[in-house]
């Protein structure tokens, strides 16, 4: 073979094999156009920024960027910081049952605050409500594969639904929505409908960093910032830069299954057997969007994004519709880049998070409890895989 | 999205309109009916971006009725979980509901487009 021939030959190896490879957590979804592939590295730089009070941090804050908390295995990933929300669930008022403090500085009230801050009011967090009747701790999710999330019909999720369980299966997914009215998705109890509105909100209650959409800082306790603990101008993120944010997270790929083993198979076998399916739905499809690589394609999300009762022992915060005992099914894709779980990081293992599932997941959790050992095991080897 | 920034600017811009006589400046928003007070005539309503909550304090004139599906309905109508669409500008005193629709229930939902 000549040289220029035995190259080509090479080249268009190393393509087919790069074509083929499957995605690397923290990878772009794979068949973007290289301008897409140029967003999402423009992204993950805003995404890795660290900020300080002059480029915009707090002053209330739970990070100093978003790195801080998704950060495990890589940008995008899961993180180790576990944040402080809380709400007033009053059934059977006069008012919402819901009340989500949104007039005293919560749901998410800030565990740190900028240096002008402290000097201000001497505080080290933003106080909670005394209206709180709950106090949730939250961990970071994985956020890989959001983008697939976000292009997923209101439709395909509604089909889901069955809020009065007339099938009686014993499981009645409903959907929460936003104050507007639109599907909420996004979130422990899916109040936030788009992935745009989710990162949005997470620049200002997360790293108290004001943006086009929102350009205001958060209060203290409903109670406006003192005079100069504030000093970086608002927007402290232009559009320019929040577009960017958005097209790294929703263009990351979710992180493609593993090979399954022998073990793997019996353990997909033993899932779909003990009813998980009827929550953690393996596949769902997406529809129309203006980026090819996430329209009518297929992400194994192992959700419904639906709010699903999960008993007394899991319930803290109300949120929307969602009452204390409600959460979304939480997607398990990228639940083996994890090691602890459930939305507070109650469980250790895996196993511990099946146990705990109870309401709605009572029937599933009691059939993979009188599995045998072996196929809890398996069980347990396939969700590894995710 | 871009209703909490829209309401800022309402907040910041008074002085700068007053001085040139211009109308005043007015915006639209679309939540969740908070709480309803017809004695003082004023409705709180929340809305946001994401995981940032907010709430809006209007205040109602008296001759405003609240429409629902082309009719007109009295504040004592609305609900605390009520979706409501309303346009309101800014006065010395706060804000100020010019228009409010009932167009829905949290409950029930309104549609994917606000």
């Amino acid at each position: 073979m000549k040289p220029a021939a035995l190259t080509w030959a090479v080249g268009l190896a190393l393509a087919a094999v790069g074509a083929c490879r499957r995605p690397q957590p923290g990878d772009p979804l794979p068949g973007l156009s290289a301008a897409q592939r140029d967003r999402f590295t423009q992204g993950r730089a805003v995404f890795d920024s660290t900020f300080t009070p002059a480029t915009g941090l707090g002053p209330l804050f739970n990070a100093d960027g978003c790195k801080e908390c998704h950060e495990t295995p890589v940008s995008g990933g899961t993180g180790d910081e576990v944040e402080r929300h809380a709400t007033a669930f009053h059934p059977g008022g006069p008012g919402r049952p819901c009340d989500e403090l949104a007039a005293e500085g919560g749901p998410v009230f800030q565990k740190r605050v900028t240096p002008a801050l402290h000097a201000a009011l001497n505080i080290d967090s933003e106080p909670v409500s005394p209206h709180a009747t709950a106090i949730a701790a939250r961990t970071t999710p994985v956020i890989l594969g959001f983008g697939l999330l976000d292009a997923v019909p209101d439709s395909v999720i509604l089909s889901y639904a069955d809020p009065d369980d007339r099938n009686g299966d014993g499981i009645s997914g409903r959907p929460n929505r936003f104050f507007d009215g639109r599907l909420g998705r996004f979130g422990r109890k899916a109040l936030v409908p788009t992935l745009r509105e989710f990162n949005e909100g997470a620049l200002s209650a997360e790293m108290g960093i004001t943006s086009p959409a929102v350009p205001n800082e958060e209060t203290v306790g409903g109670r406006p910032l003192p005079a100069g603990t504030d000093p970086a101008p608002d927007p402290e993120l232009s559009q320019e830069a929040t577009d960017q944010l958005d097209a790294f997270v929703r263009l990351l790929a979710p992180p493609a299954a593993q090979q399954l083993t022998s073990e793997a198979r019996r353990g997909r076998e033993a899932f779909a057997r003990v009813g998980c399916p009827g929550c953690h739905v393996p596949a769902l499809r997406t529809g129309d969007s203006p980026i090819a690589a996430l329209r009518h394609r297929e992400v194994a999300a192992y959700t419904d994004l639906l709010l699903h009762d999960m008993g007394p022992q899991l319930a803290d915060i109300c949120l929307g519709l969602a009452t204390p005992s409600e959460f979304r099914t939480e997607p398990l894709m990228g639940v083996r880049l994890k090691s602890e779980f459930l939305h507070d990081a109650r469980a250790k293992t895996l196993e511990q998070a099946i146990e705990l599932h109870a309401g709605e997941a009572a029937g599933p959790r009691d059939r993979f409890l009188g599995l045998p050992a072996g196929d809890r095991a398996a069980l347990v080897a396939f969700l590894k895989t995710l | 999205m871009t209703r909490i920034a829209l309401i800022v600017a309402c907040l910041l811009v008074p002085a700068a309109a007053g001085a040139q006589q211009a109308p005043p400046p007015h915006d639209s928003l679309r939540g969740a009916v908070r709480t309803v007070d017809p004695r003082a005539r004023t409705v709180a309503v929340t809305t946001g971006v994401g995981m940032a909550l907010r709430v809006v304090q209007l205040r109602v004139p008296t001759e405003l009725r609240v429409s629902a599906g082309g009719a007109a309905l009295p504040l004592t109508a609305l609900q605390p979980g009520d979706i409501v669409r309303v346009s309101f500008g800014w006065r010395p005193a706060g804000l100020v509901a010019y228009t409010i629709e009932r167009v829905g229930r949290m409950t029930d939902g309104a549609g994917r487009s606000p």
